[in-house]
C-alpha cells in the first residue's frame, strides 16, 4: 500500500485536475437540483468551454453559477443559449 | 396530406410556464395533430407536469405524446402520465392512438424506448443482473413499439407514426460525442420501426443531435428535441399514399 502524498508521488492532486473537476460538474449538473444533461463541457487546450441549449434565462444563468463555483480558477469560455420558442416559419415536405 | 407538429425535450418547469402556449395556440392553423417526444419536464415532477399539462389543455389540435428520461426522474410517472391525460393528451408506452386529420386515420405508435447502442457497437444481455435488465428493458420498449405498429396496420390506418424519445438510429445524434450513443438509442427502435413498417418515426432526446435521418428500412427518422429544431415545434407534411395491404412498411411497399 502506497502511503505517500498524492503530490510527492509525483501524481496531481485530483482536486485541481481540470479533467475531473469538469467530470465532477457534469455529475452535479445533471443530478443535483438543476436536472441539466443537455449542456457540454469540455477541456480545450487550457481552457474549458461549456456549450449548450437551456429552457429558460433561470437555467441559463443557474447552470453559469454552478460552472463559477466548480470551476474558479479556470478559463472558461461560454455559449448557452435559450431555447426558442417562436413557431416555425416553414414546413417540411416529406416525398 | 397529413400535417405533423413534433416538438421534444420541452424541459418544462414553472419558470417557463405559458412561454410555448403562444406558438401552440397557432397549431390549428398549420398542423393537424402535436407530437410530444417526451422530456416534457426537468425532473418528473407533478409540478412540471401540471405547467406542461397548462400549455396542452384545449389546444384545437390532438396532442399525443411518450415521457422522457427526465419524466422518470422524480418517479412519477404514472401521475405525469396521468396530469397530461387528464389536460387532453394521449401519453403512449407501448401504446397506440388513432386521430382524424379531415378523412384520414393517423396512427401512433410510442414508447420511451431506451438505449444500448447501435448495430456493431451495442449492449448485449449479459454479465451483472443491472447490465442484463438494462438491454431487457431496451427490448421491451421496442417490442412494445413493434406490436403497436402492427396493431395500427391491422385497423387499415392511413399514416403511421412511430414516436419515441430515445433515438432508434445514428444519424440523428450527429453532433453528440460517439462516447454517449449508447446512451441515446438503441438500433432495437429502428428495427421495430422496420419490421412492423411506418411512414415517419419522430424521436428527441439528443439536443445536440441532427434533425434527419433514415432507418435501414427507409422510414425517415426526425429528431424533433427543441434545441435541434430551434422552435417551439416543426411541422411535417406526410403524404398519404395508397396502402398496399396493411402491415406493410411504407418503404418497402409502395415505391
Amino acid at each position: 500500500m502506497n502511503t505517500q502524498d498524492a503530490g510527492s508521488a509525483g501524481g496531481t492532486p485530483a482536486a485541481s485536475s481540470p479533467e475531473y473537476r469538469v467530470a465532477h460538474l457534469h455529475d452535479r449538473l445533471a443530478s443535483g437540483e438543476l436536472g441539466e444533461l443537455g449542456v457540454r463541457v469540455e477541456v480545450r487546450g487550457g481552457a474549458v468551454l461549456v456549450t449548450g441549449t437551456v429552457p429558460s434565462a433561470q437555467c441559463r444563468e443557474d447552470v453559469l453559477s454552478m460552472v463559477r463555483e466548480e470551476l474558479t480558477g479556470l478559463e472558461v469560455h461560454w455559449d448557452i443559449v435559450v431555447s426558442e420558442t417562436a413557431s416555425p416559419d416553414h414546413a417540411e415536405e416529406l416525398s | 396530406m397529413i400535417r405533423i407538429a413534433a416538438v421534444g425535450d420541452i424541459h418544462m418547469g414553472p419558470d417557463t410556464r405559458g412561454t410555448l402556449r403562444p406558438a401552440f395556440d397557432t397549431l390549428p392553423e398549420c398542423a393537424d395533430l402535436l407530437l410530444l417526444a417526451g422530456d416534457l419536464t426537468r425532473h418528473g415532477t407533478v409540478e412540471e407536469a401540471d405547467v406542461v399539462a397548462d400549455e396542452i389543455r384545449g389546444l384545437g389540435v390532438p396532442v399525443v405524446a411518450v415521457l422522457g428520461n427526465h419524466d422518470h426522474h422524480d418517479d412519477r410517472q404514472d401521475e405525469v402520465t396521468a396530469v397530461l391525460r387528464d389536460a387532453g393528451a394521449h401519453v403512449l408506452e407501448g401504446e397506440s392512438a388513432v386521430v382524424r386529420a379531415g378523412d384520414a386515420r393517423v396512427g401512433v405508435a410510442g414508447t420511451k424506448g431506451f438505449g444500448g447502442g447501435f448495430v456493431g457497437a451495442s449492449a448485449g444481455e449479459f454479465g451483472e443482473p443491472v447490465m442484463k435488465e438494462f438491454v431487457r428493458l431496451s427490448r421491451r420498449c421496442a417490442d412494445g413499439l413493434r406490436a403497436s405498429l402492427e396493431k395500427l396496420g391491422q385497423e387499415g390506418c392511413d399514416v403511421r407514426i412511430a414516436l419515441t424519445h430515445y433515438s432508434p438510429v445514428p444519424e440523428t445524434l450527429a453532433g453528440e460525442p460517439l462516447e454517449i450513443y449508447p446512451f441515446l438509442g438503441s438500433y432495437l427502435l429502428a428495427e421495430a420501426i422496420d419490421t412492423a413498417g411506418a411512414d415517419l418515426a419522430v424521436h428527441g432526446h439528443a439536443h445536440a443531435g441532427s434533425e434527419h435521418g433514415m432507418t435501414t428500412g427507409g422510414v425517415k427518422v426526425r429528431n424533433v428535441a427543441q434545441p435541434v429544431i430551434g422552435r417551439a415545434f416543426h411541422v411535417y407534411h406526410l403524404p398519404v399514399r395508397d396502402r398496399v395491404g396493411a402491415g406493410t412498411g411504407t418503404g418497402a411497399a409502395t415505391v
